[in-house]
């Protein structure tokens, strides 16, 4: 397996939390206040509840359900109905591999992380990410590529778009401009991505 | 049907001071119903086949059955003390399971981050040993000597207090909470959560209350309600899975949730698994 796209960097900025997904599995990718990105299951093993509505203090993740927070490997370090007691080691969020590169959020199964690094990026800016409903090779065949990195030219730019293939026919773009891109520039980028979708969202249906 | 023995149940599917002519379509336990009133006023309940189903009008509200319930729907004879405003809240569509939207009802540990500085706040998060009973004579569950710090208890605190809570299960889908009433403190006030199970994982919500306040105006009441339910519907539509769990494993729960074991258990016992998750062993 590969590492797959998951979020744009800087879409989630330190002390945040949001979620994500890693093929059918829902994920809570969140930054600690010191810059470390970390993706889990998107799931407190309490009461069930979606750990990407909690919220991060320091280098611990909380449920927003009852404040259970969690560290370094999903271990849970404190109950605060309880706060004379050390969680026991069973209780634990698990973990996905991720790494950053280029502005880029890349997630992996922890027992299957990829030894070749993630694409290089070098000379690309990241600029947003969109969802579609459409298949990955759709899309490719839309942008005029193959794959799931596809690269080339949108409003007059040079970009990266990297597909996130998820259930039920859908994906994510995330797009990367060229460095130094002014703000026209990449306004027209941004408008050509969502002519993108359009274009391969309606080929889509025709083919349904 | 999942959890055949809850068809046998009362459920509430309307209050009773609004019931129209016309009448309304809703669903009960994945089946059509409609809910109506004749010339007269009285409730009318249909099932999609146009049959008559049971009604009883209790608790300002409209309830009714599927089956053959064995009992008389439960009573609360402290709502009846003279004296006590009662309080048609409204209702809340929950897409969530009806079992958990009681269990949640009867959980105190999210009060300081769900109610932030309402029902509970930091650092005050601590939850007290309690007592829980599953009441053989009655067949209810019962939690009794909960307390817990709460800034703004109800709209009738000035300041925050340590409240005093119980809890009763007298239904699958009903739970009675007696509380320390601020205006009043040798009372309860009782705040009920009556849940409709239209699916297995949606639910209409009937909260009511039977209060001792004579300062707030009924709306302030509703709305102090209201908030409170929707803050906990932020919760209830991003639990994973949307049944509830019953088989252990699924879940982690701790000391402070006795309550909701208790419940587990009992709703185990009794077959009523509708909007539940059994695991094959």
């Amino acid at each position: 397996m590969n590492w797959t796209p998951a979020a744009l960097s800087q879409d989630i900025p330190s002390g945040s939390a949001a979620p994500g997904q890693l093929g059918d599995k829902d994920i809570v990718i969140w930054r600690s206040a010191s810059g470390r990105i970390a993706a889990w299951s998107d799931r407190c093993p309490h009461r069930g509840m979606r750990l990407s509505h909690g919220f991060v203090r320091g280098e611990f993740l909380s449920c927003i359900y009852h404040g259970w927070r969690y560290g370094d490997g999903g271990q849970c370090h404190r109950i605060p109905a309880h706060p004379e007691l050390t969680p026991p080691d069973a209780i634990k969020v698990p973990v996905f591999a991720v790494t950053e590169s280029d502005g880029v959020v890349w997630v992996a199964q922890k027992d299957a992380e990829p030894e070749a690094p993630p694409p290089g990026l070098a000379g690309f800016s990241p600029l947003r990410t969109l969802r579609l409903s459409a298949r990955p090779e759709t899309v490719a065949a839309a942008f005029g590529g193959t794959g799931l990195d596809l690269r080339g030219e949108l409003g007059g730019c040079a970009v990266v778009v990297l597909i996130q293939p998820l259930p039920d026919d859908q994906c994510n773009l995330h797009a990367l401009a060229a460095n130094g891109a002014d703000t026209a520039t990449l306004d027209r980028v941004s408008a050509a991505l969502e002519a993108l979708r359009r274009q391969a969202e309606t080929a889509e249906e025709i083919a349904a | 049907m999942n959890g055949e023995a809850m068809r046998d149940q009362w459920y509430p599917v309307g209050i009773a001071a609004q019931l129209t002519p016309a009448g309304r379509d809703s669903l009960l336990l994945g089946e059509a119903i409609r809910i109506a009133c004749d010339s007269d006023g009285a409730a009318l309940v249909t099932d999609g086949a146009g049959r008559a189903l049971p009604v009883i009008t209790r608790f300002g509200h409209v309830w009714t059955t599927l089956g053959q319930p064995e009992r008389d729907l439960f009573t609360i004879p402290e709502a009846d003390q003279p004296g006590r405003r009662l309080v048609d809240v409204g209702t809340v569509l929950v897409r969530c399971s009806p079992l958990r939207a009681v269990e949640n009802f009867l959980d105190i540990a999210h009060f300081p981050f769900v109610h932030t500085d309402i029902l509970g706040s930091e650092p005050h998060t601590e939850v007290q040993r309690y007592e829980v009973e599953i009441r053989d004579d009655v067949d209810e569950v019962w939690a009794t000597k909960v307390s817990f710090y709460q800034p703004q208890a109800a709209k009738s605190a000035q300041g925050g207090i340590n409240a005093e809570y119980m809890y009763r299960v007298p239904a699958p889908t009903c739970s009675v909470l007696y509380k320390t009433c601020p205006a009043r403190p040798e009372e309860w006030d009782v705040i009920t959560l009556f849940v409709q199970p239209l699916t297995e994982t949606t639910c209409q919500v009937w909260p009511w209350m039977a209060l001792f306040d004579e300062d707030s105006s009924m709306t302030d009441m509703i709305h102090f309600q209201q908030m409170i339910f929707v803050q906990d519907r932020s919760i209830l539509e991003n639990q994973i899975p949307a049944l509830l769990p019953l088989d252990p494993g699924m879940e982690i729960p701790t000391r402070a949730d006795m309550t909701s074991i208790a419940y587990r258990r009992w709703l185990k016992r009794h077959g009523y698994t509708y909007g539940a998750q059994l695991v094959a062993a």
